[in-house]
């Protein structure tokens, strides 16, 4: 049973040119990460894309340990990872920690963020701060298919145009959008869509100035360290995890010019 | 770059963080979280809109009004549950007895045959057919088909998102054991198996609550112990009653000892909370979903997979060598009496004391894999002990019978009294996890002594209810 | 066949041996009482005890700017005057203290050992604040006996664990591991005037009974307070909206960081537990008694200052009951309905449509 015969009113033109992997990753050219809350369909949004069948229930916080999967779209081989969904980035739940260190250390080409088109406000929180760690990423806005029916409208280019990144309506559990959002994923991975993300502006000036101190001493240490506000932000949290890799000089390995295709096992937080 | 320099200047860059952490005051993290969001309803005002209603979403609360409502809440959700088991019970007799028939019935003696043939020397042939084929085979046809159909149905009304809603009238329950409102989820999910109880522990968030779901969960009476709660029920209760309500008076029996089981587990709860789990933090939160149409053919495929093939493996990989180990305690001779002879004559007086005999610790011992072959290990058991002619398959070998009545002849002919079969009753609800949901327990919490707490509390609670029972019940008669 | 001993006992002796041995295991495994914890709480060395204690109340004279000899190191640590100046002595002859004419000031090892002890209580302070479903008022208590015998490698662990706090729950600076402490920030309340206002960034939590009036009363550190005035032996203020008489004893207590650059907030907050089904109001904020994990779990859900909350649906037996809050619905607990702060709106007639 090919689940692209479901896909009747998806666009043609890009049908042939994707094969799904399932769990055969070997030597792949990009790396994609998926995050996004709970409940927002991703874990079907990555059995789309993989053809793998990650159960999907609708009951927050299903997927509590990684997986991973993978496709080939235009010749180009991708391995998905799933991340298990969370409200935040920013509290200290193992979930938590798991999807921050994949976004920041892991490095991915690609960090696609699927969230419910219905509390678009709700999911922004962890979009925003996603956006904070990495350059690289796609808004999937999913479960249009409910938004329209709560008639609830998105303004997809001013959505674009804030987060400074693509933004890609789609209802996944009917395979709408999917094409789109290959195409996206190959934009941003390949560099021809250049991401100018969001970054927080409605801090306090005193925050920023603390920000701006701790991020030049950082830029002097470790030049090339693309996220340094983040990071210093995340010393002042007094964020552990954080703070060891200044420690050990693990952040010095995270290069904004050269991304992906590090092994991923060097993380060793298993959920 | 010298690198004692650099160790140094990245000390620095880290005392110089802690130093400015200071001035920023105490409620910093708070500022950073509302700063997001304030950037995150900024950016939603101007692309979204809201045009008319929210058809959908004033759909969801009109059924919510329902199936929360203050009359309708709690029968509605009887009903759904009763229905559920129902569907389990009822369906899973026919395939069950298909999978008997093939497995047991016919193969069993088809792999004799066939190692008599190649002339496999009688031990072996016992320990490898009789041993551990026999004990997964009973495992795999009892065990499927009630978790192939129970596992779906729940999986169902988990997607249709109609479980947050039982956590979310039941919590006021849970919340006075001090327990989480999802606890109500996992036990409903230990009525189909305890390891995955175990594992439906995971949508709880709160770590404390987490771990009295899960230390609890084994108070839910699985599906591997409903037929010997059946079973027994109708030959001990049924028979002290006039013919007539035989019937409803041992289903009585059972629903009353499944009540017991949610009585004990909110009870226990209640213990943990105020002992061994006191002062751990607790959070509590609880989202409820919109109602979403579920996909029926690919729920099915995920639960069978993520669930019933998952236990089941597991069920299989642990009665394997559980049925090894049966048939040789049975076979293994020291003197005159197998070892199970030794053991059995051995802890009699003590078992008598809580009412129960050798042959039943003897039998949880050993059937510790599933509880689904804990009765044909006691019938085994007691016909090698009380020498019966003619019954059963040998030594070492376990078998059930079709007649309800013949089986109640062997224990009677074993020295079963109405005590024992009450005490049986209470000890198949109150007594260890199977070693499935033992390693599952492990496996979810990371800790020994978790799991030796899940493992031996209820065996203590158990042996406890069963000696005052036991007591009482001769104080009474005397 | 002979018959076992144990088969010959009555029932009723059975029973009776039965309750016995239920009782022994009871107060074997009770917990605090039981065997098993007094047996942990002979482990506790006194002399360690005493000697940690004498340093930490040297260090908070020393930090106070006030000075202390051998009579208050006594009253402090609740011993007599002999065994108080053993201590001294012991202290001197470690190195770690000096006497100069009956004042007692701490050497720089000393000092260093000081701080080290302060850290301890306070991470472990913070500890059973956030992590813990622990009283206020048995923070102090708790943190005190624990400090004495944890390891300087757990309370580490643990420090790394919630984020290397900086402050403990009463808002005391917690020094560094190398000792570092910012200088002494705010005023006493008491020495305010009328017309100042500021937020409450300590609250003193010695000695214990001052400090649970305080606690009931309702203050927190990170409350704003506003001083109405100051008449002799009385100074009034306002804060969430009650108003307070305080003798300047009792307001010495509490240390105050004055604020120039906000206008008092002035209006008192509803809780969110108040609203009826069907009602809509703006979120104030989150009672800082909510901490810890249950705090960051309400923030990440959407329950920050400024978001609009409805209550929607109440579960069939009334508590938790649903309230709505960008887009989602979720089941909240009277208990933490009533640690969120919220503005009525003036006009208050919501429909379910919005």
């Amino acid at each position: 049973m090919s689940p692209m015969n479901n896909c009747e009113t998806c666009p043609v033109h890009n049908k042939a040119n994707l094969i799904k992997l399932g769990l055969n990753m070997e030597q792949v050219d990009f790396v994609v990460a998926m995050a996004g809350n709970p409940n927002t369909g991703k874990s079907t949004v990555f059995n789309n894309l993989t053809g793998l069948r990650q159960h999907t229930g609708n009951w927050p916080g299903k997927t509590v340990s990684r997986a991973e999967g993978g496709y080939v779209y235009n010749e180009k081989r991708y391995k998905v990872v799933d991340l298990p969904g969370t409200y935040s980035l920013l509290s200290t739940s193992t979930d938590e920690e798991v999807a921050r260190n994949f976004i920041l250390f892991g490095q991915p080409d690609v960090t696609v963020i699927v969230v419910d088109a219905t509390r678009l406000e709700r999911n922004l929180n962890l979009t925003l701060q996603i956006l904070e760690i990495t350059d690289r990423a796609v808004l999937c806005l999913n479960l249009m298919d409910e938004a329209q029916r709560n008639n609830i409208e998105i303004d997809e280019r001013t959505l674009s145009k804030e987060l400074g990144i693509p933004v890609i309506p789609s209802a996944a559990r009917r395979k709408q959008g999917m094409n789109e959002l290959l195409n996206a994923i190959e934009e941003v991975a390949t560099g021809k869509f250049v991401c100018r993300p969001h970054r927080i502006k409605s801090r306090s000036s005193k925050i920023n100035h603390a920000i701006a101190e701790i991020a030049a001493k950082l830029e002097a240490q470790f030049p090339g360290l693309p996220n340094t506000n983040w990071v210093a932000l995340r010393l002042l949290e007094g964020d552990n995890s954080i703070i060891e890799a200044v420690r050990s000089g693990e952040l010095g390995h995270i290069n904004a010019s050269e991304s992906g295709k590090i092994n991923t096992g060097v993380l060793t937080i298993d959920a | 770059m010298d690198p004692l320099n650099t160790d140094l200047k990245k000390e620095q860059i880290l005392s110089a963080a802690n130093t400015i952490r200071w001035d920023l005051g105490m409620d910093f993290h708070d500022t950073v979280i509302e700063s997001i969001y304030e950037d995150a309803s900024r950016i939603a005002r101007k692309s979204v809109k809201q045009k008319g209603d929210k058809g959908a979403y004033s759909m969801d609360l009109k059924i919510d009004r329902i199936v929360t409502s203050k009359w309708l809440g709690f029968p509605l959700m009887f009903v759904m549950l009763a229905v559920v088991f129902w569907l389990t019970i009822a369906g899973a007799n026919y395939p069950s007895a298909m999978l008997s028939a093939f497995l047991i019935d016919y193969l069993h003696p088809v792999l004799n045959h066939a190692a008599a043939s190649i002339q496999m020397p009688w031990w072996l042939a016992g320990v490898l057919i009789d041993g551990a084929y026999l004990s997964m085979a009973w495992v795999i046809s009892v065990m499927l088909p009630p978790m192939a159909i129970f596992f779906p149905l729940f999986t169902l009304l988990e997607d249709l998102g109609y479980l947050p809603r039982v956590a979310f009238n039941m919590d006021s329950l849970f919340r006075k054991a001090g327990a989480h409102g999802k606890q109500a989820l996992s036990m409903s999910m230990g009525f189909g198996c305890n390891a995955a109880g175990v594992i439906a522990a995971r949508v709880i968030d709160s770590p404390r609550e987490r771990l009295i779901a899960i230390i609890t969960n084994n108070f839910s009476l699985c599906n591997g112990r409903w037929p010997t709660q059946i079973l027994i029920a109708t030959i001990f209760i049924g028979s002290v009653v006039p013919a007539q309500i035989a019937g409803l008076a041992s289903a009585g029996a059972v629903v009353f000892v499944a009540v017991l089981g949610i009585v004990f587990s909110l009870v226990v709860s209640w213990g943990l909370s105020k002992s061994v789990l006191r002062g751990e933090a607790s959070a509590f939160s609880l989202e409820l979903p919109p109602y979403r149409p579920p996909r029926i053919l690919q729920t099915i495929y995920t639960s069978m997979i993520d669930r019933t093939i998952f236990v089941l493996w597991r069920a299989i990989v642990f009665a394997i060598p559980a049925g090894i180990v049966i048939w040789l305690v049975a076979n293994i001779h020291i003197g005159d009496l197998s070892i199970a002879q030794h053991f059995i004559d051995w802890s009699n007086p003590f078992a008598l004391v809580f009412g129960l005999n050798g042959v039943i610790l003897l039998a949880y011992i050993i059937a510790i894999p599933a509880n689904e072959i804990v009765i044909p290990t006691i019938l085994m058991l007691t016909v090698l002990n009380s020498g019966l002619s003619g019954m059963g398959a040998g030594s070492g070998v376990m078998f059930e019978l079709d007649s309800t009545a013949d089986t109640a002849s062997i224990l009677h002919a074993g020295g079963w009294t109405l005590l024992t079969g009450v005490n049986l009753m209470l000890f198949s609800l109150l007594h260890n996890p199977c070693s499935t949901t033992i390693y599952t327990i492990y496996k979810e919490t990371n800790s020994v002594k978790w799991t030796v707490i899940s493992t031996f509390l209820p065996i203590l609670l158990g042996l406890a209810v069963c000696f005052f029972t036991t007591q009482i019940w001769f104080m009474i008669m005397g | 066949m002979k018959i076992p001993f144990i088969l010959e006992i009555q029932p009723g002796a059975m029973l009776i041996i039965g309750l016995l041995l239920m009782l022994l295991m009871f107060w074997i495994f009770w917990p605090k009482r039981g065997l098993l914890a007094l047996l942990s709480k002979l482990k506790i060395n006194n002399q360690r005890v005493h000697l940690e204690d004498a340093l930490k109340f040297l260090f908070d004279c020393e930090y106070k700017n006030t000075i202390c000899n051998v009579n208050s190191i006594a009253g402090n640590l609740n011993i007599n005057m002999e065994q108080a100046s053993r201590l001294v002595e012991r202290l001197i002859s470690m190195g770690l203290i000096t006497m100069n004419d009956e004042a007692i000031r701490l050497t720089d090892t000393g000092r260093s050992n000081s701080l080290r002890v302060i850290r301890v209580h306070r991470v472990w302070e913070k500890y059973l604040a956030d992590e813990t479903s622990m009283a206020p008022a048995d923070w102090h208590n708790e943190a005190d006996r624990l400090e004495h015998f944890v390891t300087v490698e757990d309370t580490e662990k643990l420090a790394a664990q919630m984020g290397h706090p900086v402050y403990d729950p009463h808002g005391d600076p917690i020094p560094t591991i190398d000792g570092e402490l910012p200088s002494p920030k705010g005023k006493p309340l008491n020495q305010m005037k009328a017309g100042e206002s500021g937020v409450i960034i300590h609250i003193e939590d010695e000695p214990k009974y001052i400090y649970e009036q305080l606690v009931v009363q309702g203050l927190y550190p990170g409350m704003q307070v506003y001083v109405i005035h100051v008449i002799e032996n009385k100074i009034t203020f306002a804060a969430n909206g009650e108003e307070y008489t305080f003798t300047p004893l009792f307001a010495a207590h509490l240390t105050v960081e004055l604020l120039s650059d906000k206008a008092p907030e002035k209006q008192k907050h509803d809780l969110l537990s108040s609203l009826s089904m069907g009602e809509e109001a703006e979120i104030a904020g989150i009672s800082p008694h909510c901490r810890g994990q249950q705090r960051r779990r309400l923030m990440d859900l959407g329950i920050v200052p400024g978001s609009l909350i409805a209550a929607e649906i109440k579960s069939a037996s009334g508590d938790p009951v649903g309230y709505r809050v960008m887009g989602t619905t979720i089941g909240i607990r009277k208990q933490q309905a009533e640690q969120i702060f919220i503005h009525r709106k003036k006009e208050n007639h919501y429909e379910s449509n919005e």
